[in-house]
């Protein structure tokens, strides 16, 4: 459904498209806005998103959820496709579209025969400046977000346990506040919040357009400067530059609710991102990958085959950020242990694992798996769409994605060890038990 | 000696006016096994798409769950694999295999990159034949159904559709949970896993869709080397119409803020020749994106929900039709109200010339989406098999769209919905 919140956001990252006749092309347009073009003539079909470099973290305090409620909001119509317009024709034309919103940025796709390119820019790009937006839409809309929050959060124990821990776990900056807002601070926004908003931040130089699939390449830039490069831009996205301050102590939330009947362990850690440290986060995921994705992982090797005390344990590296990245990690015991146990048993092996089980012959399966998920990663018209899309919108460049595979060859067990023991170290994390 | 005749038919698909030409072949190997290939070589990659008829339906009584255990243990031990070999295998070589179970079907997706191909049926050739299903791991992956059961019951969406099922059909072996209860699990044994396993990968009832960069030739030893050896046996489908269907609503009372709707009436199977005629009607009132009469009456115009949608939801020879929604907990008396009105609206009235045609483009212009990567590609061609649609659906479909009259549609919505039959399965604290 439209809108889809990124809170955890499992979508597993590498890549590596470089050298390849299907490497997309990138240009600016006079406003500053980037263009990315992506051929694939499998099908006639196009795919089009645009990836807006905001999200909930230019929010100002107090008005948490704006960001996502403008994006709800964008559907509403404008003078010279009112109402409803926009989404009857991409359905009468047997398209698909949807939107979603997180901290560092929002984004709109649709996906649809390769014949309605222009209408389709031509809606895109209206829409960015031309909304027509009523009261009442912002008064029925507030409505469908409450239910939304009430249906993703606040009926759902483990997410209100995620949204506590994030909240701890970064104090200051905005990762610690819901994308979706709380529900007090959305029940407050009002109809100038929401315009002032969309007139400050929906502008081309804030923005990257993909298209991926059947598409021409002159085609595609004549279409863009025609209808996006004549917006006019606005001023830079804000960038608020904050951080947290290191957390040294050991912190347990626990969520307890009636509802309850599998207790779940959980550590969040705050670590390092793409963008801080592109080598480095790579070698952390490749290390994540090995230690703890799926039943192959050795946290899941020694802790469910062969220990037995899980039923299931596992973790993955999200670094795609502007500000600080996040690994996840989480657990669920077979019988009833003290997350401090848990959080034990686990550091242990992972311990272990560093010291012994991560053998050089594992390291090579795991670079070769790599490799491999590079071509199924361009299966698709979407899929590239979304990689490229994020990874520039989060501060990535085209020539970082061009590199990834060298850097991939260019990392060493040894680089993986020393990625994982500072995550062993690392005191910024919160640790989180849901039970009943 | 070797002479033998390869039943061998090439068809090409058109899609939309934009000359759009796919070519699909539909072969049979020297073991007599007929599945449809669309070579592409744009990746270097192989997809494959395929399912044996007869899915968690099969489950004895008192042994729910069997047939989902079997297929979650098909990679947890094979003949030349223990479960750890096998993952670190599949990860090598950059191989994909997945099997589920649903009620009438056992799905498999199968993909592998070009230069593993070899290594890639060769894994799925242990799962599918040699799979030993050692005790430890039946233990291990029993701990784990039992902890996601009790996920499930914590969370007010499955409950909802869960409980929905258990009350919907009457028919006790279809609204069975496919994962069985912890209590089913218990008993299940083996004997009774390897059983399930032995009777439930028959040649006769398999279809196979693949896609890639493969030529016929090799795509037809392969498909011999992983199923050529299953035995021949024919196959009634269970479900062949519905027992009763309950009418009504049942509440679940359950602390939390909003509350989930389930609710369904009967539909029509994949095979009734009204199937494409009633899926149009569904598209108008609950389905396809953000423009259905359900979504714009009750979010859009009245903010009501988030979330709101109807689906049909076919077996081979009967069908439901389900819907759910979820609103705080006193919004549910007026959001229900407002379900059967646009029920009985669609009974009454139909739907509108407009939205006929309307409905009539989507079907047409989204076929495409389907060809944008391999392994919907390979599910296309599975599907259409599994359901007889016939090797010139392709050409057929637009035809089929084009035909359907909208006094036609009208007579079925008058026929088929009937707000009086809902049932509404209602988990929260609803104030009604």
């Amino acid at each position: 459904m439209r809108s889809v919140l990124f809170i955890i956001f499992l979508f597993y990252f590498s890549f590596s498209f470089s050298n390849e006749k299907t490497s997309p092309h990138l240009f600016k347009l006079k406003n500053g806005m980037d263009v990315i073009i992506i051929e694939n003539k499998r099908a006639p079909v196009i795919a089009q998103m645009i990836w807006y470099n905001f999200g909930s973290g230019i929010e100002e305090k107090g008005k948490s959820g704006l960001a996502h409620f403008m994006e709800h909001l964008m559907f509403k119509g404008t003078r010279k496709f009112p109402d409803n317009y926009y989404s009857n024709y991409i359905s009468k034309v047997g398209g698909s579209e949807n939107a979603f919103t997180s901290y560092d940025y929002t984004a709109y796709y649709q996906v649809f025969p390769k014949s309605e390119l222009k209408k389709m820019m031509k809606m895109e790009a209206d829409r960015m400046t031309n909304l027509t937006l009523t009261k009442e839409n912002v008064e029925i809309e507030k409505r469908v977000i409450l239910e939304e929050r009430f249906q993703r959060i606040e009926s759902d124990p483990s997410s209100k346990l995620d949204e506590s821990m994030r909240s701890i776990l970064f104090p200051n900056h905005y990762y610690g506040r819901p994308i979706i807002g709380w529900r007090h601070e959305i029940e407050g926004l009002t109809y100038e919040d929401v315009l002032s908003f969309y007139k400050d931040n929906y502008k081309p130089n804030n923005a990257i357009l993909v298209l991926s699939g059947d598409v021409d390449l002159e085609k595609a830039k004549k279409l863009s400067k025609k209808y996006y490069g004549k917006i006019r831009k606005g001023k830079k996205e804000k960038k608020l530059k904050v951080t947290d301050p290191d957390l040294d102590t050991n912190i347990f939330v626990k969520m307890k609710h009636s509802t309850v009947k599998q207790p779940i362990w959980k550590k969040f850690y705050r670590t390092i991102s793409y963008k801080s440290d592109v080598q480095s986060s790579i070698a952390l995921d490749m290390g994540l990958k090995i230690v703890a994705s799926g039943t192959a992982s050795l946290l899941y090797q020694n802790l469910v085959e062969e220990k037995k005390i899980f039923s299931v344990v596992g973790g993955y590296f999200q670094g795609l950020t502007k500000g600080e990245g996040n690994v996840y990690l989480y657990a669920i015991s077979k019988e009833k242990k003290p997350s401090s146990e848990i959080d034990s048993i686990i550091m242990n092996e992972f311990r272990e694992i560093i010291n012994e089980k991560l053998t050089p012959k594992r390291f090579e399966i795991e670079k070769k798996k790599y490799f491999f998920d590079t071509i199924y990663k361009k299966d698709g018209v979407l899929n590239p769409a979304q990689i490229y899309g994020e990874a520039l919108t989060v501060g990535l460049t085209l020539d970082d994605i061009k590199k990834w595979q060298e850097r991939v060859d260019n990392i060493s067990l040894n680089d993986v060890k020393k990625v994982l023991e500072e995550l062993y170290d690392n005191g910024n994390y919160v640790i989180g038990e849901l039970s009943n | 000696m070797r002479a033998i005749f390869f039943f061998f038919l090439t068809f090409i698909i058109f899609l939309n006016k934009n000359s759009f030409a796919i070519q699909f072949e539909s072969l049979k190997t020297k073991n007599g096994i007929k599945f449809w290939l669309i070579e592409d070589k744009s990746l270097p990659l192989v997809s494959m798409s395929f399912s044996f008829k007869g899915g968690s339906i099969l489950d004895p009584i008192g042994k729910d769950g069997v047939m989902n255990l079997m297929t979650s243990l098909l990679d947890e031990g094979t003949q030349n694999f223990t479960a750890s070999e096998y993952r670190l295998f599949k990860r090598e070589n950059g191989i994909k295999i997945s099997f589920s179970s649903s009620k009438e079907r056992v799905e498999g997706t199968f993909q592998v990159v070009k230069p593993r191909l070899q290594e890639g049926f060769y894994l799925l050739f242990e799962s599918i034949n040699k799979a030993r299903f050692p005790i430890n791991e039946i233990k291990k992956v029993k701990s784990q159904v039992k902890a996601s059961i009790k996920i499930d019951n914590s969370n007010i969406s499955t409950i909802a559709s869960n409980k929905f099922n258990e009350f919907f059909f009457k028919d006790k072996l279809i609204g069975r949970n496919t994962k069985g209860t912890l209590k089913t699990l218990s008993t299940i044994s083996r004997d009774d896993i390897e059983s399930i396993y032995k009777s439930s990968f028959i040649k006769d009832r398999l279809v196979i869709g693949i896609s890639g960069d493969i030529d016929p030739s090799l795509a037809k030893k392969y498909v011999d080397y992983v199923f050529g050896d299953l035995k021949s046996e024919k196959f009634k489908n269970p479900i062949s119409k519905l027992k009763e269907l309950s009418e009504g609503r049942k509440i679940i009372k359950m602390k939390t803020p909003q509350t989930t709707v389930v609710f369904g009436q009967k539909g029509l199977g994949r095979k009734d020749e009204d199937y494409f005629a009633a899926r149009v009607i569904n598209y108008v009132l609950g389905g396809g994106g953000f423009q259905s009469r359900l979504y714009k009456e009750i979010r859009e115009a009245n903010g009501l929900v988030y979330s709101i949608y109807s689906y049909l939801m076919p077996y081979e020879y009967a069908g439901v039709i389900v819907g759910g929604f979820q609103t705080r907990n006193e919004n549910v008396g007026t959001t229900i109200e407002k379900v059967k009105s646009e029920w009985k609206k669609i009974k009454t009235n139909g739907i509108t010339k407009t939205e006929l045609q309307n409905a009539k483009t989507y079907y047409k212009g989204s076929f495409s989406r389907n060809f944008t990567s391999t392994m919907s590609i390979a599910s296309l061609l599975m599907i259409v098999q599994y359901y007889d649609l016939g090797e010139d659906y392709f050409r057929k479909r637009d035809l089929i769209i084009d035909d359907l009259k909208l006094n036609e549609i009208n007579n079925l919505a008058k026929k088929l919905f009937d707000s009086e039959s809902l049932f509404f399965m209602i988990v929260g604290e609803p104030k009604i």
